[in-house]
């Protein structure tokens, strides 16, 4: 994993690269370009999307999580389930099968991030209506988009509702409740998120607008698949006790969480799909959505059951977790005082600071010339976005060439041309 | 032929000292805006919006300038058979102009009053034709002037300082 300045849960594996531009057109920010023939990472723009390890293949892009063995560290184990695991395993294999087996592999405790979903659903309400200057609210839930509004829209940051994300809160609440019931210290006690996607192994590990780390590491969800699998003839004759909640899986899927914020006061978009956010998200800075409450935006398509650390295609996954949710019975349970912590600020996120890419230069005069510089050079290159520089089109060659990263020589037609000029 | 001037308080000395001083803009660009042609409408004032994002234009600023330059692009596309924005770039303002071809403000006084709107029944179907455009646009710029003459042209021109 990288730890630099931004920590990303991605790593490059340069001999693997062969420099074939899959990634680089992809990437919704940016963020890579082929460099003497292999990937380059731009820490600063890459929002951990993960959309360039689904396209690499080559493998020379590879997503990182923490190992399992990790647990291992601490006198009592909270795992924290997120709800797109549900929707990982066959029909033949119940819901509380694919629970027990995480008692089997060592936890001592397994939370679903199902369980917050309706004290979620409360609290965003009460958020909109105490923040009736703001408008549209923006979901906060999903790292990448987070990172995607620092990165891009700085501006939106204000937006954002600015309360830890379910998994979170629960992490925090569980672990005061297990120091207390286990006697042991809040530091004995291992809180690991079973997590869908390397945005939220990012968010882990370098939380934004929290005031320190909340988990001790972030476990995918396909590693936790392999061990369940293998081990289901022994897992399914095991007794635990417990409860599941089906009914808050509801948050996996892009759409309902808008359907059930919503109401005939509260009207709400549910967008996923990282494009589609960027779309909308530039709408909001226009302000010709302000007439709009909330807005749930995922970066993945279908929202989170299509995560790149899950194991199973999201439309399918999709369609487990409604029949999940349909047979499912409702279950009141102990999360009342995390509302009332909620009113007391404890779960309040530090204002998320920008990281803004956009600005050409700080200062305006030199953001000027290079922009009429940048607007000479577009004039030079062909303005077919062939790729054979490496960078993602031409436009994103003119920027580098500016910001000196790149020369006009990189242009390959613009070096044929040449070429075959002095040929003649 | 009628006119009108709105220059906030906050920016009249800024003004004028850019009247007396006429500086060369440092960038000018030039959009077109079609006549009813709603489905590119705000295209302009959304590149514009992201031109002064990249020199680095304050949040609050960029804000105004979005609102604005949207409301006025929407105007020439709903009121006029067309017409182009030019938006001159300087270090401490930006200056939008939006001309169109016709045919003028019939009355602009009332052009002014909130909730007044003279838009035809395909503008108010695409959700436009409130009678806050102008008002709109005169709240978040410094400086608003409409020069206008009914059937010829309108002249709509805002400099809003960062």
């Amino acid at each position: 994993m990288t730890t630099k300045q931004y920590f990303h849960a991605i790593d490059l594996i340069n001999e693997k690269c062969k420099g074939c531009m899959h990634c680089v057109r992809i990437c919704p920010t940016e963020a890579l370009r082929i460099r003497d023939g292999r990937v380059h990472l731009d820490h600063t723009r890459c929002v951990d999307c993960g959309k360039c390890i689904g396209v690499c293949p080559f493998g020379a892009i590879v997503a990182t999580s923490d190992p399992l063995s990790m647990i291992n560290d601490f006198k009592y184990k909270v795992a924290i389930i997120s709800t797109p695991f549900a929707g990982q395993f066959t029909e033949d294999i119940d819901y509380s099968t694919t629970i027990k087996a995480l008692y089997h592999l060592g936890f001592d405790k397994v939370i679903e991030e199902s369980m917050a979903t309706n004290i979620m659903t409360k609290m965003k309400r009460h958020y909109i209506a105490e923040h009736k200057n703001i408008r549209p609210i923006l979901s906060s839930n999903c790292p990448a988009v987070i990172r995607l509004i620092q990165v891009r829209f700085p501006s939106l940051l204000p937006n954002i509702f600015h309360v830890e994300a379910p998994m979170s809160v629960l992490s925090m609440y569980y672990r005061e409740k297990y120091s207390k019931i286990q006697n042991l210290s809040p530091s004995d006690i291992g809180v690991f998120l079973i997590v869908p996607c390397i945005a939220q192994v990012a968010a882990v590990h370098q939380p934004q607008g929290a005031y320190k780390r909340i988990q001790e590491g972030a476990i995918a969800i396909r590693d936790i698949y392999n061990s369940v699998r293998n081990d289901l003839s022994t897992i399914r004759y095991l007794n635990y006790d417990f409860i599941t909640h089906e009914k808050g899986l509801s948050r996996a899927l892009s759409g309902q969480e808008a359907d059930e914020v919503g109401n005939n006061k509260i009207r709400t978009i549910a967008v996923n799909g990282i494009e589609n956010v960027i779309e909308i998200l530039q709408k909001v800075e226009d302000h010709i959505l302000d007439q709009y409450d909330y807005i749930v935006l995922r970066s993945c398509t279908s929202g989170c059951v299509g995560g790149i650390l899950n194991v199973e295609n999201p439309f399918i996954a999709r369609s487990r977790i409604q029949s999940l949710i349909r047979n499912a019975e409702h279950h009141d349970h102990e999360l009342d005082p995390i509302f009332s912590s909620y009113l007391n600020g404890e779960f309040d996120v530090l204002p998320l600071e920008p990281r803004s890419i956009m600005q050409l230069d700080k200062d305006m005069k030199q953001a000027i010339i290079k922009m009429k510089r940048l607007n000479e050079i577009k004039e030079q290159l062909p303005l077919i976005d062939c790729g054979a520089c490496g960078t993602p089109n031409c436009q994103a060659l003119a920027e580098d060439i500016v910001q000196g990263k790149a020369s006009i020589e990189d242009c390959v037609i613009l070096l044929k041309k040449n070429k075959n000029k002095n040929d003649d | 032929m009628a006119e009108y001037w709105n220059i906030t308080e906050n920016a009249q000395v800024n003004f004028e000292k850019f009247k007396k001083e006429k500086p060369e803009p440092e960038m000018s660009i030039t959009y077109k805006v079609g006549h009813k042609d709603f489905v590119n409408s705000g295209k302009a004032s959304s590149e514009i919006k992201l031109m002064l994002k990249r020199l680095g234009v304050n949040p609050e600023i960029l804000r105004r300038v979005a609102v604005a330059s949207y409301e006025a692009e929407i105007n020439v596309t709903a009121h006029s058979i067309g017409g182009n924005i030019i938006c001159d770039i300087y270090l401490d303002c930006v200056h939008i102009k939006f001309k169109d071809n016709g045919p003028g403000i019939k009355s602009l006084e009332k052009a002014l009053e909130p909730g007044w709107s003279t838009a035809d029944d395909l503008v108010r179907e695409m959700g436009f034709g409130a009678g806050l455009g102008l008002p709109n646009i005169k709240k978040n710029s410094d400086i608003m002037h409409i020069d206008s003459e009914e059937s010829k042209s309108t002249l709509l021109e805002i400099i809003i300082f960062y």
